[in-house]
């Protein structure tokens, strides 16, 4: 690892912890304006957080260690992931064997924790959410994988240096069918593993309708605080893996400091727009049915492997 | 248009065709499916176009206007009018549940590249091609009408078949004489307005058009 | 004689050692004296694979003296030497293991007995090279095993009747291997392996495709692939959990061997249809086995059904190897071959170690139902904490070992496209496919076992009695956790010695397909890398790191023990808890036309009135699909043959005369 690839790795770990809240309030602000509310401000999450830290610690009676140890899995996979993805340059740690099937396994080394932290305190919903939870992870993940497979069809490689490269290299190979296709798969994947509508409602308080937050209702304090920041963080590696997988153009190819502030600032913009057309698109669509929700993830399985085989009929 | 972009604009058609087909598996709502029928003929119209266009003959684009016209906004249209009469909204309790009738027919997509590369490597354009993906629509189209039971997914799955059937006319011999296409078209208009019929009595005779339920009429 | 000649004599003493020590001794000395005898002759077995796998050279052993008609061939080359190292690896714990497992009643004469010479047989049976040495030391391995597995016959009847599936199936298995060999070695000059390696690509393709199909079924039983599974999972609950371990670890890896050995090896490969075969067999066992083992609530059937998915995975890295030999690509197939004995070894740690955890389990419990279960976690934390660290691997989770198998068998899969042949583009996508489908179905299916296991309270008075079990058995656990953790992190001096192994199947190898440079593994010509040191190794330190943070941003330390939650209920009982079979529905349901569960609902009204109920019983049940449409059929078959052959043999001496009567006619008009 290289000293200039340490220092990118840095600077992306620290830009998206401090920018993940921030995606999430600017998220909750679009949604509030588009539903007529006045809304929260777009540092609100920081300072939920901030509360957060302050309050008193609390281990519920029948949890054990992975209950304390699954917030801190939960945040270490995705600042793991966050070292790994190219976000503002492709010049990360280890030259390029930032692999994305690593990141998918990461991705499900954070769920896991959490669904097992969710069946620890040994309430009856803490269980619901983390069932929930594991059937959409176990079918989400096959998509994402066979998604990424037809990523690396066009690219050569699963490793996301090649796969931006080739997408900076030759931008007409996007308006391809099969790459649309991987683009509909992985958003699907994305809005499920993140727990967004139409799967799962991040701001509902019935706690039968929760997946995400009902496997985090016993956390207080600062352990809420570390989940928190940690699934505002999934959500910004997701975009950001949509916005560089898809349209990278901006992002930083050396560690030059010029072309890192021009990365930075684009992949903030980028983040930015993602968030917004998620919120609209939350507003005008419903939760799906529990029971609906595999034939979704199903269907993003099947778009992912038409991904691969369109490439068959058509080059 | 230049060639490469023609191309381009082919390979996205066809893609829309084939994942309206996949739609059509797996939504319940019927008038989803029948929204998916609908961008299905609208790709077909296109496919039609872009050929017309890369021949520089204007057969191909007369088509293309009759396929749309009929395909993408008739013939919707009419089923659109036959859900809201009928009361039916929901596909209920397909032969085999949809995640399986799904991951069926992306096997069934696999087999159909698998067995029909020989028609594929017949010509050397894109067009001929895309012939497989043309094959599996149609394949696609048989499976819908195997599992389904009412009435408007049934016609649905025809309809698949037939824009299948269209496109692979389209995409081997770039088009047919219009005097054909006319004659096709209007067979299908009369179809479906059979089916509507037999849909309403069957709605008067069961009160549903639960294709099961044409089993009772056995003696 | 070579260090490595010492090595196997030495192995093989220690184990007929210590199956004399078990019949004389008794007591804690009989346990002690097995146990450690055991664990030498695995450690033995285990430093001879080591020093074939650095470059020692085969380790041959020629003994024509021994058995009349034919020698004891043996002959560990790089190959054999990975299928020995995944036995030791197993082993050895499971021998210390058993020391105090076997305190709980299994001290008797003849469990103890074969237990030696099993772990002998595993030993020996890669580093045969002869026919009949092959067929002696399997039907050993097979008879030694099912004495174990029978171990416990007298006290449950479900022990006879699995003993009986076993048996049945390991014969039938022995026959269709007996019958491949038979008929190979009838067309080579010798019964050596030599010969038959030197004749294999010389025979007429019909006889190859008959010895390829047979051995694949009769090495494939022994792996427990779909449709011969069905004894697996009727075996490995009842058996002792050490001698589990084994089965589950060791023994199915020896099928693997088998269809290795036999296929590339001495036939020399063979047509793409071989690979398409072997993959789609993998394929339908990965999705098949996994799927049971999500719905399953016996904890012991769960590790077994997962074991036939893992050997299912490992199939298809084993047939995409050979799809692509056989389409020109051999650094692919190379690198897939590399996978498949990378997994190999990986699945005999973790599965040991789930099987030597759920042991331990049994042993404090009484009890293998998961739905029971619960709170075990606080009750037992050696043993929860190795089995936490198991089911991590087996779901393929960095930083342990899992991870890496399973990324490099993807790189195999995922790197064939494009590609211009049609039996790539088309094998591919329902392979990735298949894996990706089981990924994450193990990770519900072991999120389950975990969870619901250990987690929460207990369900029941039994499990709430728990205690930890003795000092023997946790160093069995923690030592293969260790081993997980090490593999998981540094994979690399594994990765080099793989080259050898790889490199005797010269019909499935070519170039350098893995390296490792540094802490990266490269994939065949840059195509893909990883660094497991670095994302474990990171992984790690930001949890250590993450707390120390939070102390400097002034977070308190202490915690206070605070009632649950539960959303506002006051009272929480262990009967609100979600149970295994809640865990898995949702899944479950989505799989319904595969599994076909049978539902029972039975109400029971009171005696006053129909409106109110009194009672209601709900059972659901999954029986293995292949064991209702296919085994049992069969069976019926074969007994209405049986009772209809009845009439042949009634007793009477006159139709006995009668019978040799016509058989001597007959001789004498076909002697015309």
């Amino acid at each position: 690892m290289t000293v200039p690839a340490a220092v990118g790795a840095l600077i992306q770990v620290t830009l998206v912890i401090a920018v993940a809240p921030i995606l999430t309030g600017l998220m909750r602000a679009t949604r509030a304006k588009l539903e007529g509310r006045a809304g929260p401000s777009v540092v609100q999450p920081w300072r939920d957080i901030r509360k957060l830290l302050h309050k008193e610690r609390i281990k519920p009676e029948y949890s054990g260690w992975v209950f304390l140890l699954a917030p801190r899995v939960l945040l270490a996979s995705g600042l793991m992931v966050v070292v790994l993805v190219p976000l503002i340059t492709t010049a990360t740690a280890l030259g390029g064997s930032g692999d994305l099937f690593a990141v998918v396994y990461l991705v499900l080394l954070g769920t896991v924790f959490l669904v097992l932290a969710g069946l620890d305190p040994g309430t009856a919903f803490g269980g619901m959410g983390a069932s929930r939870a594991i059937t959409v992870a176990a079918l989400a993940e096959p998509a994402f994988l066979l998604a990424i497979f037809a990523l690396s069809v066009r690219a050569g490689s699963s490793s996301l240096a090649t796969i931006v490269d080739s997408v900076l290299a030759e931008p007409r190979s996007l308006a391809s069918p099969g790459s649309l296709l991987a683009l509909a798969a992985v958003s699907v994947v994305v809005l499920a593993e993140s727990g967004r509508l139409p799967v799962d409602n991040p701001s509902t308080h019935l706690e039968l309708t929760m997946i995400h937050e009902s496997m985090v209702l016993e956390y207080a304090g600062p352990d809420l605080a570390v989940v928190e920041l940690a699934s505002q963080v999934r959500l910004t590696i997701f975009l950001g893996l949509i916005a560089n997988l898809f349209a990278p153009w901006g992002i930083a190819v050396t560690t030059h400091p010029a072309d890192l502030a021009i990365g930075t600032g684009v992949v903030v913009a980028k983040l930015a727009l993602l968030g917004v057309v998620i919120a609209t698109f939350e507003v005008f669509v419903a939760k799906m049915r529990l029971f609906r929700v595999p034939e979704l993830l199903t269907a993003a399985f099947i778009l992912a492997f038409l991904a691969i085989t369109m490439s068959f009929f058509l080059t | 248009m230049t060639d490469s972009a023609l191309s381009q604009l082919l390979g996205l058609a066809i893609g829309t065709a084939l994942v309206c087909a996949y739609v059509v598996l797996w939504r319940s709502r019927l008038i989803s499916i029948v929204r998916a029928i609908a961008v299905q003929g609208a790709a077909v119209a296109v496919v039609a176009l872009t050929l017309g266009l890369h021949e520089h003959s204007v057969e191909p684009v007369a088509a293309a206007v009759g396929v749309f016209a009929l395909k993408a906004v008739i013939i919707p249209m009419l089923l659109a009018r036959w859900i809201r009469q009928s009361e039916e909204l929901r596909e209920v309790d397909p032969l085999i549940n949809i995640p399986a009738s799904l991951l069926a027919g992306g096997l069934l997509t696999l087999f159909v590249y698998a067995t029909a590369r020989q028609v594929a490597n017949l010509g050397s354009d894109s067009a001929s091609r895309a012939v497989p993906a043309a094959i599996a629509i149609v394949m696609l189209g048989l499976l819908v009408m195997t599992i389904r039971r009412k009435a408007v997914t049934q016609v649905a799955g025809f309809l698949l078949l037939e824009n299948g059937i269209a496109l692979v006319a389209f995409l081997t011999t770039s088009g047919l004489p219009l005097l054909i296409e006319l004659g096709g078209a209007l067979d299908l208009l009369l179809v479906v307005l059979v089916l509507h019929v037999l849909a309403g009595r069957m709605v008067s005779a069961f009160g549903a058009t639960d294709l099961n339920q044409l089993q009772e009429l056995r003696d | 004689m070579s260090a490595g000649t010492w090595g196997l004599a030495f192995a093989a003493a220690a184990g007929g050692i210590g199956t004399i020590a078990a019949l004389v001794t008794v007591g804690p000395t009989r346990r002690w004296l097995v146990g450690i005898l055991s664990g030498l002759s695995a450690a033995a077995g285990g430093a001879t694979a080591i020093l074939v796998l650095v470059g020692h050279g085969p380790v041959t052993v020629h003994l024509p003296q021994i058995l009349p008609l034919a020698g004891v061939e043996l002959n560990l080359d790089a190959l054999g030497a990975v299928f020995v190292l995944a036995v030791a690896i197993v082993a050895l714990p499971a021998s210390i293991y058993g020391i105090g497992y076997t305190a709980h009643g299994l001290n008797r004469r003849s469990v103890q007995a074969m237990y030696p010479l099993f772990i002998v047989s595993l030993l020996l049976v890669p580093a045969a090279a002869s026919v009949s040495t092959l067929l002696l030391l399997w039907e050993a391995m097979a008879l030694t095993s099912l004495v174990l597995v029978a171990a416990e016959h007298r006290d449950r009847s479900e022990v006879r009747e699995a003993a009986w599936w076993y048996g049945s199936m390991s014969h039938l298995s022995m026959i269709a291997i007996l019958m491949a060999l038979v008929v190979f070695a009838g067309h080579a000059p010798g019964e050596t392996f030599e010969a038959l390696r030197m004749s294999g690509r010389h025979l007429s393709s019909s006889t190859r495709s008959f010895v390829f199909v047979l051995s694949l079924v009769g090495f494939g039983t022994k792996a427990g692939v779909v449709p011969l599974h069905v004894w697996l999972p009727r075996a490995h609950p009842e058996a002792p959990s050490h001698v589990s371990a084994l089965m589950s670890g060791a023994m199915v890896n020896l099928g693997i061997y088998g269809v290795l050995r036999v296929t590339w090896d001495l036939l020399g490969g063979g047509p793409i249809w071989w690979g398409i075969t072997v993959l789609f067999v993998g394929v339908t066992s990965a999705l098949f086995g996994i799927l049971h083992a999500l719905v399953a609530r016996d904890l012991k059937r769960l590790l077994a059904y997962s074991t036939s998915e893992n050997m299912g995975l490992i199939l298809v890295a084993v047939g995409a190897a050979g799809i692509y030999s056989s389409s020109g690509n051999p650094m692919l197939a190379g690198v897939a071959i590399t996978a498949a004995l990378l997994h190999i070894v990986n699945h005999a740690a973790f599965k040991g170690l789930l099987f030597l955890g759920a042991g331990s389990v049994v042993a404090a419990t009484g009890t293998r139902d998961l739905d029971r279960m619960g709170g075990l976690l606080a009750r037992m934390p050696v043993t929860g904490a190795a089995f936490a660290v198991g089911s991590l691997a087996i779901m393929a989770l960095p930083p342990f070992n899992g991870f890496v198998s399973e990324w490099l068998l993807l790189k195999s899969l995922v790197q064939g496209l494009p590609a211009s042949s049609v039996a790539i583009s088309v094998t591919m996508p329902i392979a990735v496919g298949a894996v990706a489908l089981t990924g994450g179905l193990a990770a519900a299916a072991f999120a389950k076992a975990f969870g619901t296991g250990f987690l929460a309270r207990p369900r029941s008075p039994q499990v709430e009695a728990a205690a930890e079990v003795g000092g023997t058995m946790q160093t069995g656990m923690v030592s293969l956790a260790v081993a997980c953790l090490g593999l998981g992190l540094a994979p690399f001096a594994l990765l080099d010695v793989l080259r050898r192994a790889g490199a005797a199947l010269p019909s499935l190898w070519g170039g350098e397909p893995v390296r490792s440079v540094g802490v990266t593994l490269h994939t065949g010509g840059l195509t893909g890398s990883l660094s497991p040191l670095f994302i474990g190794g990171g992984l790690i330190l930001l949890v250590v790191l993450i707390p120390v943070v939070l102390r400097l941003l002034g977070v308190a330390g202490r915690r206070r023990v605070a009632e649950n939650w539960g959303s506002g209920r006051s009272l929480q009982t262990a009967r609100m808890e979600y149970t295994a079979t809640s865990f898995a529905e949702p899944l479950q349901r989505v799989f319904d036309d595969v599994l076909r569960p049978e539902f029972d609902l039975a109400v029971t009204h009171t005696a006053e009135s129909r409106y109110y109920v009194e009672a209601v019983r709900y059972r659901v049940g999954i029986v293995d699909g292949f064991e209702t449409h296919v085994y049992r059929p069969l069976i019926r078959v074969a007994k209405r043959w049986g009772e209809m052959s009845r009439w042949v043999q009634n007793g009477s001496i006159h139709r006995y005369l009668a019978y040799l009567f016509v058989a001597l006619l007959i001789v004498l008009l076909v002697s015309q």
